[in-house]
C-alpha cells in the first residue's frame, strides 16, 4: 500500500531552467496548472484545474510555500477539498534540483497523505496476509503432528 | 434514526473510530468485546461501528448468537483512490514538462 508519492525526472537542463519551470507563475501553468505561486516563505497560493468527478475533487489546491532554496529545493503544502474541521488531502509537496553533469535530476515528493500514514492502513492491508499465513502455519503444525 | 454519512476522511477522523480499526486490524470482535475497550457507553460504541459500517470500512456477521465486526476492504479504497489519482497526475504533467523544456533546447 503506497502512503506516499515518489518521482525522479532528468532534464538535460541547468538547475535555472527547471528552477524557473517551477517557481514562475507563467512557466509553471504551462505544464502543471494556473497558479500564483512566489518562491517566498510563508507566500499562500493556489492552483486550479479541472475537477475530477471520480474523487469528487473540485480542482483547487490550496498551497503555501514552506521553503524556497534557488535552484535547489522547494516545498509547499498542497491540501485539497476543505471540510468542516481541516481538509481532505493535506499533504506537502517537496521538489529537490540536483545538477549533474549533463543536466538536472528533479526529485518529486508528496507526503503527508496524514490518515493512511499511520499503523492501521498498514495493517488493514497486511491483515488478510497475516490470517493467510497464520492458517498455513496451523496446517503445518497440524501436519507434522 | 439514521448513521450520518460521512466519507473516508471524516470517518477516520476520528479516534474512537480508528481506535476500533486498529482493534479489528488485530482479530474479529464482538460488539460486545469491542465495547470493553471504551470509556463510552455501549450505545456510543455501536454509533460508531453503525458509521464505520455505512462507509464500508467493516462488516458485521452473525455467529451464532454473537454480531462479529470485521474490517472490510471498501472503506479504506477511497483514500487509496486520492494518491493513485495524484500519482498519475504528478506522472502527466512531468512528462509535458519534459516536452516542453525539450522543445525549449530545438528551438536554441
Amino acid at each position: 500500500m503506497q502512503k506516499e508519492i515518489k518521482h525522479i525526472f532528468f532534464f538535460p537542463h541547468p538547475a535555472e531552467i527547471v528552477w524557473d519551470y517551477l517557481t514562475k507563475p507563467e512557466l509553471l501553468a504551462q505544464w502543471l496548472m494556473e497558479n500564483d505561486i512566489q518562491p517566498i516563505i510563508g507566500h499562500k497560493f493556489q492552483f486550479r484545474s479541472k475537477p475530477a468527478l471520480t474523487i469528487e475533487f473540485d480542482g483547487i489546491c490550496y498551497c503555501e510555500i514552506l521553503e524556497a532554496v534557488p535552484f535547489k529545493q522547494l516545498s509547499y503544502s498542497w491540501k485539497c477539498s476543505p471540510t468542516d474541521n481541516g481538509y481532505k488531502i493535506d499533504t506537502v509537496v517537496m521538489w529537490t534540483l540536483t545538477a549533474k553533469d549533463n543536466g538536472t535530476e528533479l526529485n518529486l515528493l508528496q507526503t503527508g497523505f496524514k490518515e493512511i500514514e499511520n499503523d492501521l492502513f498498514y495493517m488493514a492491508m497486511n491483515n488478510g496476509w497475516a490470517k493467510n499465513i497464520e492458517k498455513l502455519l496451523q496446517n503445518l503444525n497440524s501436519n507434522s503432528k | 434514526m439514521t448513521p450520518q454519512i460521512l466519507d473516508a476522511f471524516q470517518v477516520i477522523a476520528d479516534p474512537s473510530r480508528r481506535q476500533i480499526l486498529t482493534l479489528l486490524s488485530k482479530d474479529s470482535l464482538t460488539i460486545n468485546s469491542l465495547a470493553e475497550n471504551f470509556d463510552m457507553s455501549r450505545p456510543a460504541v455501536s454509533k460508531h461501528i453503525k458509521i464505520l459500517y455505512g462507509a464500508g470500512f467493516i462488516s458485521i456477521q452473525d455467529i451464532g448468537r454473537e454480531r462479529y465486526c470485521m474490517l472490510k476492504q471498501d472503506g479504506f479504497n477511497e483514500l487509496q483512490d486520492w494518491i493513485n489519482y495524484f500519482d498519475k497526475f504528478w506522472i502527466t504533467k512531468l512528462k509535458k514538462l519534459e516536452v516542453i523544456l525539450n522543445n525549449k533546447s530545438k528551438q536554441k
